[in-house]
């Protein structure tokens, strides 16, 4: 865990351009095409071409791809030709965002680009994220994220933080304000006591409980200050950036909290001015409640107006598509702060907190 | 930058590949998770002592300080309670139980943390927070996880009547044996080069920007990272070059067929930037094989295709020596690729 303040200075990071791929149930595109796309729509947004980026990460999953080491035929979608600087993480494109923030810090390139993919469309996710827990004691029980996920919801529940109804009521809304988001898989007007008749998928999570399975990818641009403000009118400043991770077995964890949401919001500095939205990575409609009160975002905080992960999901790069449209809501609709979550691990285990802001009107 | 659906290139989907991963990892077990498995053989569970608490199932690091915790393993349970539980209506194949069951957190008596495990209650009605559980015993036990069949309702453990006791040894290793299956789309590309090689062609693709050829099948040029579509197809010729070889010594694995060392050559298609890579080399001692010579590439007759082994990737045959003097030109082993 790191983090920085604008200082308005030299060593300033900004968003200087984006690409969200479609998302659908399932593409016909591999996972380079979809990067592909992104890729030369980030860079045309940015105002630039592959050649002028210094520096790529990526985050992809080889469980989710079905195949060793993917990541290094996703490179074909950079035209690393002459070879660029690269890296890859086996997390969200937001730990790529991440990497690429520290490696500007460091002062010697200016242009660097993240970017997440995932298919999830291949395989049984249900198989497949089993398969990166603990070894020993969770994987060979098969424990899939929506089990463990419904174990965390039903705490909340006991514990009175939150109702069923309330669950229902953020699918509702989330829903609902998809409908103005192009990239939603699962969108429109739903009432709540129709979606409470629906059954349990993992009782007491049902359907609408639950992410889309999505297929998608997202790239985001980002510059150090002076190059940033050569090539764009509206660069959107990363104020603020930190993660923090929980231990991994959810039966050794308060899961009525999000510790390391709290922490990573602190490091960010997301208390130190007004938060005008938050786009957050509650895949799940439980963790939105509760990571609200982790990030300590009040009511008058819009959540997810993209409809946010339960709109669609596409695992590897959902918390980077939550950095850009916190971005697209500052460059595009004119907003001055706001903030992105991500999140990785079981039962919310890791937490990934990015703070934006605008230049002062 | 948005990209609308409608944008989205719009073709039903393609024909698809499915294949499945097994994942079969072996994993050693060191002296905390080994005490532990080796319990389990013995019909006991046990935890570590992290201070005042005890830690189940016990970890090898204090997983707040990351203190490294002494070997002090205490008995907890069998019985416990459930702190929180799911139901899974419909099981997956990596699940314990092949019939609705509940995943629950289970805090043994004397713990101070939760296992995660499989409660076998019939019923979801017969689920609730704070109900007492105690595990079921599989007969045979290995040092597994999942040496407890699952938790019941109750205090009693339950143990079946052919029980065949604890390990002979200490558990040292456990296994983990999980399998996937992906069904992976087909690209248009793939689809017409494969349809090419049926042909006894090689499909080619120029890059517009570059010029630079690929072998069909490729999407786009990884150097000017554009996408490659039919408008830039074109036939590759049939002759090359030997860049590099390699003589492999075949071990014995499923599906291998040779059984003598072979040569696997590259071959440069004359006039293209293609080298096609492992290629089975024809009628050519494996002591002649030379960089530089000269290859025609052989397909399959009609009546050999249809004798042709349903694994066989396509009805390229190999590479038939033109008797054409050598290529020399010293730069040609560094063309792999």
């Amino acid at each position: 865990m790191t983090t920085t303040r604008s200082t308005h200075g030299p060593d300033d990071i900004a968003i200087i351009g984006w690409s969200i791929s479609p998302m659908v149930r399932n593409t016909d595109k591999t996972e380079v095409q979809m990067l592909l796309e992104v890729i030369t729509g980030a860079v045309t947004d940015a105002g630039i071409t592959r050649k002028e980026v210094d520096f790529t990460c990526a985050g992809s999953c080889d469980y989710v791809a079905g195949q060793a080491f993917s990541f290094v035929q996703n490179i074909d979608a950079l035209g690393a030709w002459p070879p660029k600087r690269d890296s890859h993480v086996e997390m969200d494109g937001a730990w790529a965002l991440y990497e690429a923030w520290v490696r500007l810090l460091l002062g010697d390139i200016d242009v660097a680009l993240a970017m997440g993919s995932g298919r999830s469309s291949t395989a049984d996710p249900a198989l497949i994220y089993s398969m990166e827990m603990d070894p020993y004691y969770l994987a060979p029980l098969g424990a899939d994220a929506t089990s463990l996920a419904a174990i965390q919801a039903r705490v909340l529940i006991d514990s009175g933080k939150v109702s069923e109804r309330q669950m229902a009521e953020v699918a509702v809304r989330c829903r609902r304000d998809a409908k103005t988001n192009d990239h939603a898989q699962v969108a429109g007007d739903f009432d709540a006591a129709t979606l409470l008749a629906g059954e349990y998928v993992r009782a007491p999570l049902r359907k609408h409980d639950l992410p889309p399975i999505t297929d998608g990818a997202c790239a985001v641009v980002i510059a150090r200050a002076d190059k940033a403000r050569e090539l764009c009118e509206h660069p959107v400043w990363i104020t603020g950036f930190g993660h923090y991770s929980e231990m991994h077995n959810p039966g050794m964890r308060d899961l009525t909290s999000s510790p390391s949401t709290t922490l990573a919001a602190k490091a960010a500095g997301v208390d130190e001015r007004p938060v005008e939205v938050a786009e957050i990575q509650s895949a799940y409609t439980h963790e939105e409640p509760l990571l609200v009160e982790a990030l300590g975002l009040g009511a008058d905080v819009a959540i997810n107006p993209s409809g946010g992960p339960l709109a669609s999901n596409p695992i590897m790069a959902t918390g980077l598509v939550r950095v850009a449209e916190a971005a697209r809501q500052i460059r595009d609709l004119g907003r001055h702060r706001t903030l992105a979550h991500a999140t990785s691990g079981p039962c919310l285990q890791q937490n990934l907190v990015c703070v934006l802001e605008g230049d002062p009107s | 930058m948005r990209m609308r659906p409608s944008e989205e290139r719009v073709e039903a989907l393609a024909r698809t590949v499915e294949s499945t991963i097994r994942f079969p990892y072996k994993r050693s077990l060191g002296p905390v998770l080994g005490a532990f498995m080796t319990a389990l053989t013995e019909q006991r569970i046990i935890g570590i002592r992290s201070g005042t608490r005890v830690i189940v199932p016990p970890l090898e690091w204090d997983p707040q300080t990351a203190e490294e915790l002494a070997h002090d393993f205490v008995d907890v349970g069998p019985a416990g309670a459930v702190t929180s539980w799911s139901w899974v209506a419909k099981p997956t194949s990596q699940h314990p139980l092949d019939r609705p069951f509940a995943f629950a957190l289970v805090k043994l008596d004397g713990a101070d943390t939760a296992i995660l495990h499989a409660v076998d209650a019939g019923s979801i009605d017969a689920m609730a927070t704070g109900m007492r559980v105690a595990p079921r015993w599989k007969a045979k036990r290995k040092g597994h996880i999942t040496d407890i069949d699952a938790f019941v309702p109750g205090e009693q453990p339950v143990v079946a009547d052919d029980d065949e006791g604890p390990a002979a040894e200490p558990v040292t290793m456990m296994e983990y044996d999980a399998a996937i299956t992906y069904n992976t789309p087909v690209t248009p590309n793939v689809e017409r080069a494969e349809k090419a090689t049926d042909e006894g062609r090689f499909l080619g693709l120029r890059c517009p920007v570059c010029a630079r050829t690929y072998t069909g099948g490729k999407g786009y040029c990884p150097v000017d990272a554009v996408e490659l579509t039919p408008e830039n197809e074109l036939d590759l010729p049939q002759i090359g070059t030997v860049t590099n070889y390699t003589i492999i010594t075949p071990v014995q694995y499923p599906g291998q067929t040779e059984t003598e060392p072979f040569a696997r050559v590259h071959v440069w298609l004359d006039g293209t930037d293609v080298v096609l890579g492992y290629q089975p080399l024809l009628d050519t001692p494996n002591d002649d094989v030379r960089i530089g010579m000269r290859v025609a590439a052989m397909w399959a007759s009609d009546a050999e295709k249809a004798d042709n082994d349903a694994r066989a990737e396509s009805n390229l045959v190999g590479w038939m020596p033109t008797g054409e003097p050598d290529v020399t030109d010293p730069d040609l082993a560094n063309r792999i690729c």
